[in-house]
């Protein structure tokens, strides 16, 4: 998925000189194509995140199409002031790309991890929000967002787990919930991010599931999800972020008074990674792994059926 | 009638501050004269479009002080004299905080150490556009509590922004004491010496000293970004306000406009 993000940066750089990179002293080994492609569009500008996204901001309004980069737990949480009065009060074309979302810098702790930036993000006006499950939403997400003329974050997180779709997405430009298997099942599995794969994984125990991506989170496509929802009996969100304000927040906002079926939000529960470890084994410290999910989810079914 | 005249310009300010009855005189008075001379002789603006690409920039990085501004804005017409007089009205545009949405207010600013970063950033555009914009960026002693005001100056160097002017206006107050008892900020001129900005200290009462800043500022291109500091009195022009930290507060009443505005016309 870096790759694919590099690039588009690329891509996107050498198509329109207005495209700068910033970044804020990251991305070692990352920006060595882009460097090399656009030297003169490239700019570190150190350990400082409220000035880069100032500059950013200052960049844009005289013309310019910044791409701020850091990590999530700096961009946008360190930086969450900037990019709401900065950048989207005044709805600049300035995008922010959150590299390791969620727990991926999992031994380096909770410094370095960002399981709140979707929800911050969601309640600031004006921000599109995007969170793609694999290279290719990846490749379609930047591309919206460099079509676009507002504010905009890319959320990216653990990037190595495979592809989800098996080519280029065509014709993606409404932000709709993308299939990614439909067979018009009880279950259905609204996944995003990394939470794409993990859904995949328990779908294939538990059967009877189909599964949708969302790539943008904001605007959130709702009648898209409406028409996926109708009649299922249960719907499962599926994220690495906090089950408060993410993609499960969005998603029970949608649902709430207009569906009438069992719903269970998969994500990060209300607390930080206090043990050191591994990636797996900080998702399993947040009951993220996949026999835990799927453990939860059949109880979930189970109680629904007993209930009825 | 001399344009951006001081004394008129704090007249329009204390008619602002009772319409709306408004606080934050006090830190508008301290840069009337600052703002003054920049509007008066050396910002390049085009009066029928304040957001002409290529106009000089005006940052007011320190937001409590907008209502002096508001004047300028005023006296070049990107402001209607009733805009002015139903100031914190409901419904209307002018907020006790610089905001970009008012045509010839470059940032929203009032949340202090933002407004430099983003002048930073368009004085890096103009640089990058080889164009000869300059950008004016005033912010407060007591901003420079904020450590995102050393972040962009340390970019100002790195980038080699000659064509940004930080104009410091030390009035030796903030919110709630003088910088001294809050946060002591030392000689604020070497501190920029440190960071590499070619600096001078003026008296920021002193129209004549600050036109040579201001000229010596935008005619020194030696890679190096500028600091004027100015020496400032918080409330300055009327006496019963001067060096008295209750007008970041404190409303006017009849008595208090009527005895300012006399003392403005030289009448008390």
């Amino acid at each position: 998925m870096r790759d694919a993000f590099s690039n588009a940066l690329v891509a996107a750089a050498q198509k329109d000189p207005k495209v700068l990179l910033l970044t804020g002293d990251h991305g070692y080994a990352l920006f060595d194509p882009f460097r090399k492609a656009c030297p003169d569009q490239y700019m570190n500008c150190g350990i400082a995140e409220q000035n880069m996204v100032g500059v950013a901001a200052g960049l844009a309004k005289a013309g310019f199409r910044p791409v701020v980069y850091g990590l999530a737990a700096f961009v946008p949480i360190r930086v969450l002031e900037q990019i709401k009065i900065d950048v989207c009060y005044e709805q600049l074309p300035v995008t922010f790309i959150g590299d390791g979302a969620g727990v991926v810098y999992a031994q380096l702790g909770t410094s370095h991890q960002s399981t709140e930036d979707i929800a911050a993000l969601r309640a600031v006006p004006h921000v599109s929000i995007y969170s793609p499950g694999d290279r290719f939403e990846l490749t379609s997400c930047f591309e919206q967002i460099m079509e676009s003329s507002g504010p905009a974050y890319l959320r990216m997180g653990k990037a190595d787990l495979g592809d989800v779709h098996a080519g280029p997405l065509a014709n993606w430009t409404n932000g709709d919930l993308i299939p990614v298997t439909m067979s018009n099942a009880p279950y259905l599995f609204v996944a995003t991010g990394s939470g794409v794969k993990l859904a995949q994984k328990v779908a294939a125990a538990i059967g009877d599931v189909d599964i949708v991506s969302v790539p943008r989170i904001k605007p959130f496509p709702d009648e898209s999800l409406l028409r996926l929802a109708r009649g299922r009996e249960a719907i499962v969100t599926f994220e690495e972020h906090s089950v408060y304000g993410g993609l499960g927040g969005a998603v029970a906002e949608t649902l709430v008074g207009r569906y009438v079926g069992t719903f269970l939000r998969i994500g990060v529960p209300d607390q930080f990674s206090t043990l050191c470890g591994n990636y797996p084994f900080l998702m399993e410290s947040h009951g993220l792994g996949s026999a835990d999910v799927e453990s939860r989810i059949r109880k979930m079914l189970r109680e629904n059926v007993e209930y009825q | 009638m001399k344009r951006f005249d001081a004394t008129r310009l704090r007249k329009t300010i204390l008619d602002m501050a009772y319409a709306g009855s408004t606080v934050h005189i006090g830190c508008a008075f301290s840069i009337v004269e600052l703002l003054a001379v920049l509007y008066r002789n050396h910002l390049r603006f085009d009066a029928t479009d304040a957001r002409s690409p290529s106009r000089d920039y005006m940052v007011l990085s320190k937001g409590h002080g907008v209502m002096a501004q508001y004047a300028c804005l005023n006296e070049i017409g990107w402001l209607p004299d009733d805009e002015i007089a139903r100031y914190f009205g409901n419904g209307t545009r002018l907020k006790g905080l610089a905001d970009a949405h008012v045509p010839g207010v470059e940032v929203t600013a009032g949340s202090l150490g933002h407004g430099l970063s983003v002048g930073v950033g368009m004085a890096l555009a103009a640089k990058r556009e080889r164009t000869d914009q300059t950008c004016y960026a005033l912010v407060g002693d007591g901003e420079l509590n904020e450590g995102a005001i050393w972040e962009a100056a340390l970019f100002a160097a790195q980038f080699k922004l000659d064509n940004l002017a930080v104009i410091v206006d030390v009035n030796g107050f903030q919110a709630m004491g003088t910088t001294d008892e809050v946060i002591a900020l030392g000689d604020i001129e070497k501190k920029f010496a440190a960071f590499e900005f070619d600096t001078t200290t003026i008296d920021g009462h002193d129209e004549s000293a600050i036109d040579s800043a201001y000229a010596d500022a935008r005619s020194r291109k030696n890679g190096k970004p500028k600091a004027i500091i100015a020496k400032t009195v918080k409330g300055k022009g009327v006496s019963f306000m001067e060096n008295d930290n209750i007008w970041h507060y404190t409303r006017l009443n009849q008595e208090t406009y009527d005895s300012a505005v006399a003392e403005l016309r030289g009448e008390a």
